[in-house]
Parts: C-alpha cells; sequence; structure tokens
C-alpha cells in the first residue's frame, strides 16, 4: 500500500460515517421531512382546487342555466298578467258602458212617465176649469135656474160633448 | 508522502524553474499531482488525536473538508427550508424553487421507481443526504480555493513555502473528499446497511437473507448461487466506492497533468516564455474545457450514486426472482 492514492485510512472512513449520519439526522429532522410534508400537502392543496375549480364551473353552468330559465318564466308570466289586466280592463270597461247606457235610458224613460203624468194632470186640471168656467157663463146666460135635474144632466151632456171633441 | 516524493525528484538548478516552482529543487509534476489528489499527510493531521482503539481519528484536510461541506449543506438548506415553511402563504422563491426540485425530482424519479410508493417517505431523506453530500462535496472539490489562499499568502501576505502560517497548515492535501476512497468506502458501507435495513423492514431479518437467491431451485445450484449472491452484496458498494473515488480523482490529474505542461516545458528549455506559451496555447483551453466536463461528471457522479443505492434498496425491498 505504499500508493498514496489508495492509502488506507481508517480515521477519515469513520468521521466520514459519523458525518454523513449526523448530516442525514439533522437535514431529515430539519429540512426533508418537513419539505416532504409540505410538498405533499401542497399537492393535496393542488389537487382539492383544482377540483373545487371544476366543481364550481359546473355549479356556475347550473347557476346561469337557472337564472336563464327564471328570467324565460318571469317574462312569459310577464306577458301574460299584461294581457290579462287588458282583458280585465275591457270588460270593465264595457261594463262601464252598458250601465252608463241603462241608466241613461232609464232616467229617460222616467221622464218621459213624469211628463206623460204630469200632462195627464195639466189636462185634468184644465178640463175642470173649463167646465167651472163653462157652469159659470152658462148659467149666467140662461138666468134660468134649472133643477138639480136638469143641472146633472147638462153637466154629463157637456162632458160628453168636451169628451168628444177632446183631441185625442 | 509529497515531501518525500520531493525527496526521490531530480534536483534541478534552472533559475527560470526555480522562479516558477520550490525554491531549491526541480518540479516533480507527479508528486505536485499526488499532493493535489490525495489526503494531507497522516504523519502531520491539522489536529492530532490521540488514537482510540488503535485508530488514528486525527483531523486531516478531508476531515475539514468534509465538516466544511457538511456544515454549509446544513445551514444553507436548513436556513431556506425554515424560512420557506414559516411563509403564511407558502409560495417557493430564489433557492428553494431549486431546493424542491432537487427534492421532487429524487423522490419522484429516483427513489419512487425502485423502492415504491410504500417506502417512498423512508428512503428518501437518506438518499437526498447522499445525493447533495456527494455533490456538494465534488463541487467544492473543483474550486481551487486552496490554490486562491496560498496565493494569498504567498504573494499578499508574503509567507515562504515552508513558512509556519495559518493558511499553510491547511494549503497541503487535495480538496476533494470524494476522491478518496476512504472517503467513498464509508459511503458505499451506508448503502451496504442501508440495503440490508431496507430488506429486513420489507421483510423481517431472516426472510431478508433468503431472499438473496431464488428459491425453488435444484440444491447443486444453489452450491453455486449462494457464494456468488453473497460475493454480489460486497460487490455492489465496491463498485460505487471504485466509481466515484476514480471519477473524482481522474478528473483532477487530467486537469494537474495538463497544466504541469507549463513548468515541464519550462524546465525542458530553461525558458518561463515557452512555458507560458505553451500554457496559453494549449494547458490554459484543455483545463477549461476538462473542467466544464468536470461540472457534468461531478453531477452525473453524485447522481450515479444515489440511483445505484436507490436501485439496491428497491431490489432488497422488491424482490423479483
Amino acid at each position: 500500500m505504499d500508493n498514496p492514492l489508495v492509502q488506507p485510512d481508517p480515521g477519515l472512513f469513520i468521521w466520514t460515517i459519523l458525518t454523513f449520519l449526523i448530516l442525514l439526522g439533522l437535514l431529515a429532522k430539519f429540512a426533508w421531512n418537513p419539505l416532504l410534508r409540505a410538498l405533499e400537502e401542497r399537492q393535496e392543496t393542488i389537487r382539492k382546487s383544482l377540483d373545487d375549480a371544476e366543481k364550481i364551473k359546473q355549479e356556475l353552468v347550473r347557476v346561469q342555466q337557472e337564472s336563464a330559465q327564471i328570467v324565460a318564466e318571469a317574462r312569459a308570466e310577464a306577458q301574460t298578467i299584461v294581457s290579462r289586466s287588458r282583458a280585465e280592463a275591457e270588460t270593465v270597461r264595457e261594463d262601464l258602458k252598458r250601465k252608463a247606457k241603462e241608466e241613461a235610458a232609464g232616467l229617460v224613460k222616467n221622464a218621459e212617465r213624469q211628463i206623460q203624468q204630469e200632462t195627464a194632470r195639466a189636462v185634468q186640471e184644465i178640463r175642470r176649469e173649463v167646465v167651472d168656467l163653462s157652469l159659470a157663463v152658462a148659467s149666467k146666460l140662461i138666468k134660468k135656474n134649472l133643477s138639480q135635474e136638469d143641472n146633472d144632466r147638462l153637466i154629463q151632456d157637456s162632458l160628453d160633448q168636451i169628451e168628444t171633441a177632446r183631441p185625442s | 508522502m509529497s515531501a518525500q516524493h520531493q525527496e526521490e525528484a531530480t534536483p534541478h538548478v534552472g533559475e527560470h524553474a526555480a522562479d516558477v516552482e520550490h525554491a531549491s529543487e526541480g518540479f516533480d509534476a507527479g508528486a505536485t499531482i499526488i499532493e493535489h489528489v490525495t489526503n494531507s499527510s497522516l504523519e502531520h493531521p491539522l489536529v492530532h488525536l490521540e488514537p482510540i482503539a488503535g485508530i488514528d481519528l486525527s483531523v486531516t484536510k478531508h476531515v475539514m473538508m468534509m465538516w466544511l461541506v457538511a456544515g454549509l449543506l446544513f445551514v444553507v438548506i436548513t436556513m431556506v427550508t425554515r424560512a420557506y415553511l414559516n411563509q403564511d402563504r407558502r409560495v417557493p422563491s430564489g433557492f428553494m424553487n431549486g431546493l424542491e426540485w432537487l427534492v421532487q425530482s429524487i423522490r419522484d424519479s429516483v427513489v419512487l421507481p425502485n423502492v415504491g410508493a410504500k417506502y417512498v417517505n423512508t428512503w428518501t431523506p437518506l438518499l437526498l443526504t447522499m445525493f447533495v453530500f456527494i455533490l456538494a462535496a465534488n463541487i467544492v472539490g473543483l474550486i481551487p480555493m486552496f490554490e486562491a489562499l496560498g496565493l494569498v499568502d504567498r504573494f499578499v501576505l508574503g509567507n515562504g513555502h515552508d513558512a509556519e502560517s495559518l493558511i499553510n497548515g491547511v494549503l497541503h492535501g487535495g480538496t476533494t473528499v470524494t476522491a478518496n476512497y476512504n472517503v467513498t468506502a464509508a459511503l458505499a458501507t451506508i448503502t451496504f446497511f442501508a440495503i440490508i435495513i431496507a430488506g429486513t423492514m420489507a421483510h423481517g431479518f431472516v426472510k431478508h437473507w433468503k431472499n438473496l437467491v431464488p428459491s425453488g431451485l435444484a440444491k447443486p445450484i444453489y452450491v453455486l448461487l449462494i457464494p456468488i449472491e453473497i460475493m454480489g452484496m460486497f460487490v455492489k458498494p465496491f463498485a460505487l466506492t471504485m466509481r466515484l473515488a476514480a471519477n473524482m480523482t481522474g478528473g483532477h490529474i487530467a486537469i494537474l497533468s495538463i497544466l504541469s505542461l507549463v513548468f515541464l516545458f519550462t524546465e525542458m528549455f530553461e525558458s518561463a516564455a515557452v512555458g507560458m506559451g505553451v500554457g496559453v496555447a494549449m494547458s490554459l483551453p484543455l483545463a477549461v474545457g476538462i473542467s466544464a466536463l468536470e461540472i457534468i461528471v461531478v453531477m452525473v457522479q453524485a447522481y450515479v450514486f444515489t440511483l445505484l443505492t436507490s436501485v439496491f434498496i428497491g431490489m432488497a425491498i422488491n424482490v423479483h426472482h
């Protein structure tokens, strides 16, 4: 073993093993194991984030579809509400119109009837006036006291005459 | 041993050579290169400790370098990890991105396919530590920081080559701990025991040893197979030891050999100009090229060591016979 390149050196051998094992222990405790754990944790986090993103994407699509559906439904409903209220307004208007017409017709009829009644009463009154006047005139002209019988007969005659002469 | 080599080298009195290298003797490329790739002298360690049970545990340069690498790794990695984990929103940034990439690639493309999902978290820390330790040691070996320190010592502080200065004390010896067979053998020993522990954890102690050979074969085959498998058990870590150390040594020797040409030519022609010419024309571009190649080798070797350890552990866990 004269060659210096292959000179045995047990001290160095032992120092190497000791140094290496101590370095291994220290690095494993303070660096490798925490790092390996951190790496695994991060891998897990990334996997979960990607899964979440996928889920959120699907959820978003679902929500979008849902909202579109809701909007469409709302629009249709609004349409029906508008058309229904329009129809209702139409019927209300028709109703009011009809009622007004009926009322007007009732009023006219009423007025006509009143007028007729008034007219009839007036005619009756005028007739009575005429009879009284005729009686007074006749008694004055004849200057003769007629019997009660004649009186009544004359009145009846006159009434009949007026009746027949009355314009219908 | 470098001193011994220098004594053997033929003394040379060329004036120009003396300017370039050691003051009193000629340039010995072999000795210089060996000094740069091997450990510091075992007879003169940085910190001398009394042998324990006949083993000299003195702190040599490679031990110091290893502590430097381990300390640097621990401080940087732990600091970055703490800073990251203490955030409210854990957004990795800067160096953490790289660290995270490293952790994830070692776990998902080295450990997971070999070891299997059940034991991946058990063995990833070991393989991560192995990878960063070997890689950092390899890279630190590529940086000529002690050579730079030596220049500062020699020319800025004015200490001589043999002066008893602090920097001189740590100058001798190579900086690449993974180029030392003792270091790679220790790492491979950890692999060796990791394989046994993995098999024991997965199948139980007795079953692990039975798994070494396939069951249900004719008896005569076992006579052949059992020794082969037992040999294989030791060959695996031995191959790891050799591969890493040889790769780390080889590149450095190649770079240093090419750079030595500068001094060899200077001596040969007794002219610093020739040496400089050779240096600029050939040594420098080649050395830069090989250094670039070394950067790849450094990463590949760290990866290969880690990958093979992972494969061996996986073989003990998922027995295919």
